[in-house]
C-alpha cells in the first residue's frame, strides 16, 4: 500500500488521470481499427465466417479490389464529390458570412433560418432532392422546361454524369450553413479597430479584405476546409438515399461501396479493406488538421 | 379434520411444484421474421398462439427484424452466436446462409416426412444446397404482367403474349406522362428478381449471361428503353414504387407480384386492371419469390422442427396462406386456393413456370453482376453484348472458386 502511495506521490499521479481516456481510446477507437485491419487481411465470406480461425490471405483483398476497378471509380467519385462540394460550400458560405457580418435588421433570425439545411436529417434532404431531380415529376425539370431552357426532361438521376451533379448540388445546399457559421465566428473575432486603421491608411474594401480579413481568418478557414473535407469524404446517407451508388456505379463512393461489399455481397474482408482505405485517407487529412492547428497556436 | 386439511395442503403444494416443474420444462423457440405488413404479423401470431395452446412442451416466440437489417443481423448473430431457433428467410439468401453453416441439415430428419412429396420443385430447390435440405418452404409468389385495361383499350391493343406484341403494345400505350411498361430495375436483388423472367423465357439459365439468349433479353430491354416505353427511372424504383406508378396512372403495364394485389384493391378501387402471364420469347417463365423456414443449427432443433411440422401441415397452411397473398408451396393446398378470385388464379397458373434464382452460396455476387449488366443497358453506358460479356467474366470467376 505504501509502495503504491509512494509511486503516485511524484509526477506519476498524472498517469492515473490519463487512464480513463486511455482505456476509452484503446477499447472504443483502437480495438475496432486494429480488428478491421486484421479483418481486411483475411478471407472472410459466407463460407468462412463461422470458422474459428479465418484464412489469412495477406493483401489479396486489396489486390482483388484494385483488379475489379470499382475501387478506383469509388475513390475518384469520392474525391470529385468532396472537392466540388467543398469549393462551392466554402465560397457560398464565405459570401454569406461576410454578408451577415454587417449589422442589419433581422440579421439574426435570417441567419438562424439559413441554418435549416444543416439541421434537417440527411435522409430527409436526400429524399427531397430525389423528388426534385425526378425526370417527369421533378420540380427542377418542370422549372427548366417552363423557362424554355430545355425541351425534353433531363434524366438527372439515371444518367451517370448528371447523377453525380445532382448529388453535389444537394450536398452543397446542406454544407453552406456549416461553412457560414464557422466563418462568421472567425470574422467576429477580428477587431474592428484593424479595419478602421486600414481605412484611415487609405485601403479600399478589397485591399482591406486581402490584407486584414483573410490573414486573420486563416485559422478558421483551415478548420472549415479540413473538417469539411473529413465530413464530406465519409458521406454515406445522402448517396445511399438518392442513388445507392448507381446508375452503374457512377456515384459509388467509398462508404457505400464498403457497405455493399459487406452487407449485400457478404464479402466482409473486402468491405473491411475499402473501409481501411477510407480510414487512411481521412487519417492523412486529420494529421494535416493537427499540424495546422499546432502551427497556428505556436505562431500566436 | 386437521389431518384432511394437512393432506390437502400437501397435495396442493405438490401440485404447485409439479406445475412449476412443467413450466420450466417448456422449451423456448424463437423465430426471426421480417414481414412489415401488419396483416402478415397478425396472421403469424395466430398460428403461433394456436401451436402454443395445442401442447405444453414448446413455447414459440417471435422477433421482428426489419428486412433492411435482417441479413446484417443474421451475419452478426452468426459470428456472435446470438441466433434464434428458426428464421423465415428470403428464398435466394437461403443457400448463402446454409453455406455459412448456420442452418441445420434436415435431410435425415425429414426423410420419412410424407408431406415433403407435396411441395413444388422450385421452392424445395431454393432450400437445397449440394443435395441436402436446409429448410421447409413457407409460401411462394411469382411475378406476372399487370395491365391497365382502359389504357390498352384506348390504344386499341390486346394483352401481349409474346415479346413482339409486348413491344408494340408498350409503344402504342406510351404517351404524355404514361409509359407503356415498368418494372423494378434496381441494381440489387429486387432488380434481378424482375429481370430474370426475360432471361429464362429465352431458355438461358441464371449462369449463362454471355449467351445469344441472354443478349436477346438484354436487347429487348434496350429496345423498350429506346422506344421510350420503359422509363429509365425504373432503375430507382422498388416494386412498391412501380405499383404506385401503376395505380397513379403513369404506367400502362407493369411486372409485379401478388402481394401488391390487396393494396391495389384498397387504394385504387376504381382502376380497371387485370393480370396476365408474362409475355414469352420461347418458354413461359417467371421468377420465384417467397420465404422459407430454416432451423438454426445448434439451437432447439427438435422443438423447432416440431413447430414447423405443425405450421406447414396442409390444414394449417390452408388457414393462413390466403391472408398473406401468397401461393402455397404445397401442391395440395395451392390447388384449392383462390377458387373465386380470377386475378390470383393467374398467379397460380404463372407459378408453374416460376424458377428459383441460383441457388448458389455466392448468389448475391452473381446477382450483383447480372443487375449491373441490365443497368448498364438501361442507362445506355454499354451495349447488350458488352454488358453480357463483362457479367459473364465476373460470374465465371465466382463459379470457379
Amino acid at each position: 500500500m505504501k509502495a503504491i502511495r509512494r509511486y503516485f506521490r511524484g509526477g506519476n499521479l498524472g498517469y492515473l488521470f490519463v487512464l480513463p481516456a486511455l482505456i476509452y481510446m484503446l477499447t472504443l477507437v483502437g480495438y475496432p481499427i486494429i480488428s478491421n485491419i486484421i479483418l481486411s487481411l483475411q478471407d472472410v465470406t459466407v463460407k468462412t465466417i463461422k470458422l474459428p480461425v479465418k484464412p489469412f490471405v495477406g493483401l489479396e483483398n486489396y489486390q482483388k479490389l484494385f483488379e475489379s476497378g470499382i475501387l478506383q471509380t469509388s475513390i475518384w467519385n469520392t474525391l470529385l464529390f468532396t472537392v466540388c462540394s467543398l469549393v462551392f460550400q466554402f465560397l457560398f458560405g464565405f459570401a454569406l458570412a461576410l454578408f451577415f457580418n454587417r449589422n442589419f435588421t433581422f440579421m439574426k433570425p435570417i441567419r438562424g433560418l439559413l441554418m435549416m439545411p444543416w439541421m434537417i436529417p440527411i435522409t430527409v434532404t436526400g429524399l427531397m432532392f430525389k423528388f426534385m431531380f425526378g425526370t417527369n415529376v421533378g420540380i427542377i425539370n418542370h422549372a427548366l422546361m417552363g423557362m424554355n431552357l430545355i425541351q425534353t426532361p433531363i434524366e438527372w438521376l439515371t444518367q451517370p454524369g448528371t447523377a453525380m451533379f445532382a448529388l453535389i448540388v444537394a450536398n452543397i445546399w446542406i454544407g453552406i450553413p456549416f461553412n457560414m457559421i464557422l466563418l462568421s465566428v472567425g470574422l467576429s473575432t477580428i477587431p474592428q479597430e484593424l479595419h478602421e486603421s486600414a481605412s484611415i491608411d487609405g485601403a479600399n474594401a478589397f485591399q482591406a479584405f486581402k490584407a486584414v480579413t483573410l490573414p486573420l481568418l486563416k485559422p478558421a478557414i483551415e478548420s472549415v476546409l479540413i473538417l469539411g473535407f473529413i465530413y464530406t469524404f465519409k458521406v454515406f446517407d445522402l448517396v445511399f438515399v438518392m442513388t445507392s451508388g448507381g446508375p452503374v456505379n457512377a456515384t459509388q463512393v467509398l462508404s457505400t461501396y464498403s457497405y455493399k461489399l459487406s452487407f449485400s455481397l457478404f464479402k466482409y474482408g473486402q468491405g473491411a479493406a475499402v473501409a481501411n482505405i477510407l480510414f487512411v485517407i481521412l487519417m492523412i487529412a486529420g494529421i494535416f488538421y493537427l499540424k495546422f492547428t499546432y502551427a497556428d497556436e505556436e505562431s500566436v | 379434520m386437521k389431518k384432511l386439511l394437512a393432506i390437502l395442503l400437501v397435495a396442493m403444494m405438490l401440485l404447485g411444484l409439479a406445475s412449476t416443474a412443467m413450466a420450466e420444462e417448456k422449451t423456448e423457440v424463437t423465430i426471426w421474421y421480417y414481414w412489415e405488413t401488419i396483416k402478415h404479423q397478425e396472421t403469424l401470431s395466430v398460428v403461433i398462439a394456436d401451436y402454443n395452446a395445442s401442447q405444453d412442451k414448446v413455447e414459440v416466440k417471435t422477433q421482428y427484424v426489419p428486412f433492411a437489417d435482417f441479413k446484417k443481423q443474421l451475419s452478426i448473430g452468426a459470428t456472435a452466436d446470438v441466433l434464434p431457433d428458426i428464421v423465415i428467410i428470403d428464398g435466394p439468401d437461403h443457400a448463402s446462409y446454409a453455406a455459412m453453416g448456420i442452418f441445420a441439415d434436415l435431410t435425415d430428419k425429414l426423410a420419412d416426412w410424407e408431406d415433403l412429396a407435396q411441395y413444388f420443385e422450385g421452392p424445395i430447390d431454393s432450400c437445397t444446397l449440394d443435395g441436402c435440405l436446409y429448410g421447409i418452404p413457407f409460401g411462394s409468389n411469382c411475378l406476372a404482367l399487370f395491365y391497365n385495361e382502359d389504357m390498352l383499350a384506348a390504344a386499341g391493343q390486346e394483352v401481349p403474349t409474346n415479346w413482339d406484341e409486348l413491344k408494340a403494345v408498350a409503344k402504342a400505350t406510351t404517351k404524355d406522362n404514361v409509359s407503356g411498361l415498368g418494372f423494378c430495375s434496381l441494381q440489387n436483388e429486387e432488380g434481378t428478381f424482375n429481370f430474370m423472367p426475360w432471361v429464362w423465357s429465352t431458355g438461358a439459365t441464371s449462369f449463362e449471361i454471355n449467351s445469344e439468349n441472354t443478349i436477346k433479353a438484354l436487347t429487348l430491354i434496350q429496345d423498350l428503353v429506346a422506344d421510350g416505353s420503359l422509363p429509365k427511372e425504373a432503375i430507382n424504383w422498388t416494386q412498391g414504387d412501380t405499383m404506385n406508378q401503376f395505380i397513379s396512372g403513369n404506367l400502362a403495364m407493369m411486372i409485379n407480384g401478388p402481394w401488391q394485389v390487396p393494396t391495389m384493391r384498397e387504394q385504387a378501387p376504381d382502376l380497371n386492371w387485370n393480370v396476365a402471364l408474362i409475355p414469352v420469347d420461347t418458354v413461359n417463365a417467371s421468377a420465384l419469390g417467397g420465404e422459407n423456414f430454416a432451423v438454426i443449427a445448434g439451437g432447439e432443433e427438435d422443438a423447432a422442427l416440431d413447430f414447423l411440422k405443425y405450421a406447414t401441415s396442409a390444414e394449417k397452411v390452408t388457414s393462413y396462406i390466403d391472408e398473406f397473398g401468397y401461393i402455397a408451396a404445397r401442391k395440395d393446398v395451392a390447388a384449392g386456393q383462390f377458387q373465386d378470385d380470377p386475378t390470383m388464379q393467374v398467379f397460380s397458373a404463372q407459378m408453374a413456370y416460376a424458377l428459383p434464382r441460383g441457388p448458389h452460396p455466392d448468389w448475391p455476387s452473381i446477382s450483383d453482376a447480372i443487375s449491373l449488366a441490365f443497368n448498364q443497358v438501361i442507362v445506355g453506358t454499354m451495349a447488350p453484348a458488352d454488358a453480357a460479356a463483362e457479367a459473364q467474366s465476373t460470374i465465371d470467376a465466382i463459379l470457379a472458386e
